[in-house]
């Protein structure tokens, strides 16, 4: 399962009852959240339908068989329950009354349709083709990229962009890197008076890099909706937004008419993105781009296939691919690896470059092709970059080559097998901070402390010979107290042991007067 | 009486806790020599120990760069 379709879910499944009821009012958003359920969860939904009263607990049990049947039944119906479409009513299943509503609406075609946008009634006189959409989303997602990445190619990103990505912790600036504590309108100054710094990559940015671009587009837009929440806009108008935007036609022009003020606010970011596109500010008409049309659809064909490869690539390199048509025509990609660590790669993408840069030694550029080397050092750089080793080869096989493909694994396992050994022999070192308790009194003062701090789960480190022990910092306090208590009970025990060895003493004394005396 | 004491607890390899012990005779930094794979160090020098040993093991690795050079 592809982390884009957990994330917008778990997003998703974070949201009160009250937002569902809400966002379920339009047939657009009930197909969107529809189209990204796992095939059980869409099967029990269509068997639903159109059944007009609730469904007996027991009774769809019978619709799966004993065993590992029922077990994916629970799973899926915990997910749909978590998103609001079934309540568990007295052993009965029962729809989301308005979520059905909606839904038939959406199959059937009835209701009101504008949720699925509305197409504008007059021609376009500056219509704009596919093709060309495909570059202005391109051209404006590589551009959010090569800032990110530090390229100089293109200009840089508007304040948007910028305050998104330091918002979500791409980016950070030089000078100050509490961004997330920061909220967005202080942050948004910030980055506006140009006194925060030249903006660096984090490791989330170089992490993000990585993945392939629909998993981007999503986590740019879930951290604008975390985003929406504190610039106080409406979260069901821009979730709406969204999953209307997934369900548009590529190519068509809509109204922008009668979209909410908060719409058309987040219309003007979109627009920033990419994801959007719209002739000028205020335009009465906007374009859908390909990052938009593709959020929800085809989640089956998501990351690692080869004809989402495929769409990947030639959305991120629409530019490098469109000049070698061969590339695109069979191009699931472009790396090439030896099992002598030789990558080639043939691309003439700067962005393309730059992200293998991060991780591979390249030695020479050619019109339509680089090469290079992963080396223990282009890796370690990697490494202390905070890209893992996983991340590495994930990127690889994504991107490989359709003659690597035919191989089986598609990697040389040599490389892949270095590619870990070097991250593990990285960790050689593991520092924590900690407490280092010595010098107990009594083998049984240790072993109590030492049985408290285990049940506490906060020892690093014991050796009972050398009544020896070390805990983490979070158990300095309670140990520290524990061992305090232990050692006031000791000196108690000892003075009132004293204090009868002097009564006895005193006794004896006074005895052995007596006996003088007598 | 009990003692406490604030530091680092290092968790490596034998190898490297030799490589450590190496370097502890210039900087004295080792607290607590605890066994084989741990040793508890000043918090101070974790950083300083981490890039040493990067260079030390750094010097003990056959790179390819160098053989592609010629």
């Amino acid at each position: 399962m592809s982390k884009f379709q957990t994330s917008i879910h778990e997003y998703l499944e974070t949201l009160p009852e009250h937002t569902f009821n809400r966002l379920y009012q339009k047939p657009a958003t009930c197909l969107a959240i529809f189209r990204l359920l796992p095939p059980l969860g869409k099967q029990i939904i269509m068997s639903c339908l159109y059944v007009d009263r609730p469904i007996p607990v027991n009774e769809m049990k019978l619709w799966f068989k004993d065993g590992a049947g029922s077990i994916k039944q629970m799973e899926a119906m915990t997910r749909l329950k978590a998103l609001h479409i079934f309540t568990d009513q007295h052993n009965n299943y029962r729809m989301n009354p308005t979520f059905l509503q909606e839904f038939r609406n959406a199959l059937t075609g009835g209701g009101n349709s504008e949720s699925f946008g509305l197409a504008t009634s007059t021609p376009d006189k500056h219509h704009v083709d596919i093709a060309f959409l495909d570059d202005y989303a391109t051209k404006q997602w590589e551009a959010i990229l090569h800032f990110m990445v530090g390229t100089t190619e293109g200009k840089p990103p508007c304040k948007g962009v910028l305050n998104l990505l330091g918002r979500s912790g791409l980016m950070t600036g030089g000078s100050n890197a509490q961004a997330e504590n920061m909220d967005a309108r202080e942050f948004a100054s910030q980055m506006a008076r140009q006194d925060f710094g030249v903006p660096t990559i984090t490791n989330k940015g170089f992490q993000f890099l990585l993945q392939d671009i629909n998993t981007q587009v999503w986590a740019f837009l879930l951290q604008y909706l975390n985003m929406a929440e504190s610039l106080n806009m409406d979260l069901v108008e821009v979730l709406t937004f969204f999953f209307q935007l997934g369900s548009l036609e590529l190519g068509n022009d809509y109204s922008s008419e009668k979209l909410t003020p908060s719409q058309t606010h987040l219309l003007e970011d979109l627009k920033a993105y990419g994801i959007v596109y719209q002739r000028k500010r205020g335009s009465r008409r906007y374009y859908p781009t390909r990052l938009a049309t593709t959020l929800t659809s085809g989640t089956p064909v998501m990351l690692g296939s080869h004809s989402h490869a495929n769409k990947n690539n030639a959305a991120v390199a629409a530019a490098a691919a469109r000049k070698s048509d061969e590339e695109e025509e069979d191009g699931h990609g472009f790396i090439v690896i030896e099992t002598n660590y030789r990558v080639y790669a043939y691309t003439d993408s700067p962005l393309q470059i730059a992200v293998l840069n991060l991780f591979v030694h390249l030695r020479d550029r050619f019109p339509n092709m680089v090469t290079g080397v992963i080396t223990r050092d282009s890796i370690r750089r990697a490494l202390s970059n905070g890209i893992t080793a996983e991340q590495i080869i994930t990127y690889l096989s994504a991107h490989a080559h359709a003659q690597m493909r035919k191989h089986s694994p598609v990697l040389p396992l040599t490389v892949v097998d270095q590619i870990r050994l070097w991250e593990i022999e990285k960790n050689r070192l593991r520092a924590a901070p900690s407490w280092n308790y010595s010098q107990f009194n009594r083998q049984q003062d240790f072993e109590s402390t030492l049985e408290y701090a285990s049940e506490l789960g906060v020892v690093q480190w014991s050796d009972s010979k050398r009544k020896m022990l070390c805990i983490t910092n979070e158990g300095h306090q309670p140990v520290g107290a524990y061992v305090r208590k232990l050692i006031a009970k000791h000196k108690e025990q000892q003075a009132q042991q004293s204090q009868q060895q002097h009564q006895h003493q005193q006794q004896q004394h006074h005895h052995h007067t007596t006996s003088v005396h007598s | 009486m009990v003692k406490a004491v604030k530091g680092t607890i290092i968790e490596c390899d034998t190898s490297v806790k030799q490589i450590i012990i190496g370097l502890n005779e210039k900087y004295q930094f080792i607290i607590e020599d605890l066994d084989d794979t741990h040793v508890y160090i000043d918090t101070t020098y974790v950083e300083q120990l981490r890039h040493d040993i990067d260079e030390i093991l750094n010097e003990n690795t056959y790179k390819v760069e160098e053989k592609d050079n010629k």
